[in-house]
């Protein structure tokens, strides 16, 4: 019989056959068919073997509710255990009439009544390269759209810079690289450098510092139609914006924010949203997970056993035993300190070494789309002051409303926020966007905060690891503890992005699924 | 052996239900106080990551006056003390009744005694916490009389941060605040953070005993 050479696809399905989900994608990554980054394999879990299959997910957010979804599919019987009010975590659109649950200053979301009128206060943005938020977005048929997110007719805005009025970022961007290139220009030109250049070598840089920065023949920046038209253009000849002022342009540190934030692969464009709010993803998970998800269940107790794994919760005014196989827990790690567990004495270091990230949102209904008006359709305005960023809507395009990003301030910058009222952050976001649109503050009709330091049940976002802790502890986290698995964006690279929750459950799953076979093998063997 | 083991399995059965009842008795917060327990811990054990102490049976006269110093901005106004800030518009979102409710919750919670996590000279400690045992009590067993809490149970590093607190003025220096004042008045006596230390870690055997 004549011998055939296995095809790749042939040979990785005898894996399969022989060793699994785990195997597969093991061995994929070895034979170098997978990176990383690239598409997500389908995850074919071995179904519940011997070693049990009753689970307590803890935490209905993204990472959570994968784990569920995945192991009821292979058989398993999953118990989600949330401790807030609703289901998704950190996954959160607001709406007309939603409660937002900051501690010490219970609200109520006040937009209108309207489907349009919607905010994405947690998860904003999926970039391309976000496999995993992608590919069960496609298995659940969640609908994407374009995210505009960096926006040449958008603003760079600095107050103490160019009269603290706002300027076109299309300008920046074009007069940075202008002036920028010019430099380079020269110093190719007159050879500057400790090791001259070849002739052909100084011929090349001078082409492209002339492109990058529409530099003229004698190879000076004098401007560009880059930065966009002042007026005219079409009926009337173009006239383009003057110059701006290079010292001035380098006073206004240019380039912290705003001009590179797309470069950052997370932030490069295309981005994508989910049409009509980013909870659509959980709203497909929870249509898709048979068992009821039990929420305002608070975990007081988690306790591996030999064989299984104990978690007490209180609900409804009792106290609660579950038993279970397996237990799946995102519960935030800097909780983990306040509830009695007997995980190991390492674990549990590794867990108290993480601290809380943190992110503070503002959402402003407008009752009219001035930006529109401006030109200005999507994307995003970078400003030194403590707002940082304002969000226009990629949605509702030419709708009479809208609902804007009134501010976005990152890790400490948010405490700034926090320590006000719901109230006076308001007020302070909608000064910061008058000096950027005139008439700003007279457009809100309807505003709400969210400091995820304050956010009941949270009390963070995104987790800090050291580079001691990520050394240390982190592929220890990755790891089980007896039946304990620790999951969610914080053990991951990518803390406070859906992808990073869901590479941490396909991590944790495939561990699972490792463990299950052997077992499995072994019980045949016994 | 016969005896012996039967010795053995009563004392398991006897731990066993002692185990169940101490875990049926454990107070479960109403819904509206569950979020005192999301910064404090299970039973407000204490989470130290977060700096939020341990509370678990503190008296209730002591929680609601502090409380009310909260509400009042007596505490958790003072910009150098963040972690009171964080905690201040909890208190604030309190009614009176509330306050009351929360405060006897507070005193009925249990957990385990903290863990000691400061090593001072306790010996040292002894000789300063003399003039402390005037209100708080030679066992730290604390004065309602006086308005002195207990100091048995809270978290050693919570005692460190208040007692520099105070000492700094960031806590304790609001006219209102009487007992803060004392307080504040009576940190003189402790020269330097070696001495706070010291103290506390005395205090720390004094919840050993």
């Amino acid at each position: 019989m004549k011998e055939k050479n296995l095809s790749r696809r042939h040979f990785l399905g005898l894996v399969g056959a022989a060793g699994g989900a785990t195997a597969v994608y093991q061995t994929a990554m070895a034979m170098g068919l997978m990176q990383e980054t690239g598409p997500v394999a389908m995850l074919a879990l071995q179904s519940a073997g011997p070693a049990g299959k009753k689970v307590a997910v803890l935490g209905a957010g993204i990472a959570g509710l994968t784990v569920a979804y995945e192991l009821e599919r292979a058989g398993y019987e999953v118990t989600i255990i949330e401790a807030s009010h609703r289901v998704g975590g950190r996954n959160l659109t607001l709406r007309h009439g939603d409660r937002v649950d900051e501690m010490g200053y219970d609200q109520v979301c006040n937009f209108d009544d309207d489907p349009e009128m919607y905010f994405n206060a947690g998860p904003a943005r999926i970039p391309g390269h976000h496999h995993r938020v992608l590919h069960y977005c496609k298995e659940l048929q969640i609908p994407l759209q374009i995210k505009a997110n960096f926006s040449r007719p958008a603003y760079k805005h600095d107050p103490e810079r160019f009269g603290g009025k706002p300027v076109l970022m299309s300008r920046y961007v074009a007069d940075a690289r202008g002036f920028l290139s010019e430099l380079l220009y020269k110093a190719v030109d007159k050879n500057v450098f400790d090791e001259p250049l070849s002739a052909e070598d100084r011929e090349r840089v001078l082409q492209f510092a002339t492109g990058y920065g529409d530099l003229n023949s004698k190879g000076k920046y004098t401007g560009t139609r880059r930065g966009g038209y002042k007026s005219g253009g079409f009926a009337k000849p173009a006239e383009h914006h003057p110059i701006m002022d290079f010292g001035e342009l380098l006073d206004s540190k240019f380039w912290a924010g705003g001009l590179t934030n797309s470069e950052n692969p997370d932030w490069g464009e295309p981005l994508m949203e989910a049409v009509g709010g980013m909870d659509n993803i959980i709203k497909g998970f929870v249509k898709n997970i048979k068992r009821p998800i039990l929420t305002n269940a608070q975990v007081q107790s988690i306790q591996n056993r030999a064989d299984g794994i104990d978690i007490i919760y209180n609900h409804k005014g009792q106290r609660h035993k579950f038993s279970a196989d397996w237990c799946f827990n995102s519960i935030p790690t800097h909780f983990m300190q306040g509830i009695p567990n007997n995980l190991s004495k390492e674990y549990k270091a590794g867990l108290a070494s993480l601290r809380p990230g943190n992110f503070f949102k503002i959402g402003f209904q407008m009752k009219e789309r001035f930006w529109e008006r401006e030109g200005i359709y999507g994307g995003i305005t970078s400003t030194n002051q403590k707002i940082n960023q304002i969000w226009y809507p990629s949605h509702g395009i030419h709708g009479k409303k809208g609902v804007v990003l009134g501010a976005y301030a990152f890790w400490d910058q948010s405490k700034f926020f926090e320590r006000m009222t719901p109230d006076e952050r308001l007020r302070f976001a909608a000064d910061c966007g008058e000096k950027i649109h005139p008439g700003y503050a007279d457009y809100i009709e309807a505003g709400v905060s969210i400091p995820w330091g304050r956010m009941n049940h949270m009390m963070g976002c995104g987790t800090s690891w050291s580079p001691e802790a990520r050394d240390r502890y982190y592929k220890m986290l990755q790891q089980p503890d007896g039946r304990h698995y620790m999951i969610g964006d914080q053990i991951s690279y990518h803390t406070s992005w859906q992808e990073g929750a869901f590479a941490s459950a396909e991590v944790a799953l495939l561990d699972l699924d490792q463990r299950v076979r052997a077992a499995s093998s072994t019980s045949r063997k016994g | 052996m016969n005896a012996a083991r039967i010795t053995f399995v009563a004392v398991s059965v006897l731990a066993l239900t002692t185990l169940a009842r101490a875990e049926g008795e454990l107070p479960i917060p109403a819904d509206e106080f569950v979020y005192c327990t999301v910064c404090h811990g299970v039973q407000l054990m204490g989470n130290p990551t977060i700096e939020a102490p341990r509370l678990s049976g503190m008296e209730s006269w002591y929680v609601e006056n502090q409380l009310r110093a909260f509400r009042k901005g007596w505490r958790g106004k003072h910009e150098m003390d963040l972690i009171g800030m964080e905690m201040q518009p909890m208190a604030a979102a309190l009614s009176d009744e509330q306050v009351k409710e929360v405060s006897a919750f507070v005193s009925t919670t249990r957990s385990d005694a903290p863990p000691s996590t400061i090593d001072g000279d306790a010996d040292k400690g002894r000789t300063h916490y003399s003039t402390c045992a005037a209100c708080h009590g030679v066992r730290g067993e604390g004065n309602i009389a006086l308005g002195s809490p207990a100091l048995t149970g809270l978290n050693d590093w919570y005692l460190v941060t208040q007692l520099r607190n105070f000492r700094d003025g960031t806590r304790g220096s609001h006219a209102g605040d009487t007992y803060g004042m004392q307080m504040r008045a009576s940190t003189r006596l402790l020269p330097d953070d070696e001495a706070i230390q010291d103290v506390v870690t005395y205090i720390s055997t004094l919840q050993e005993q």
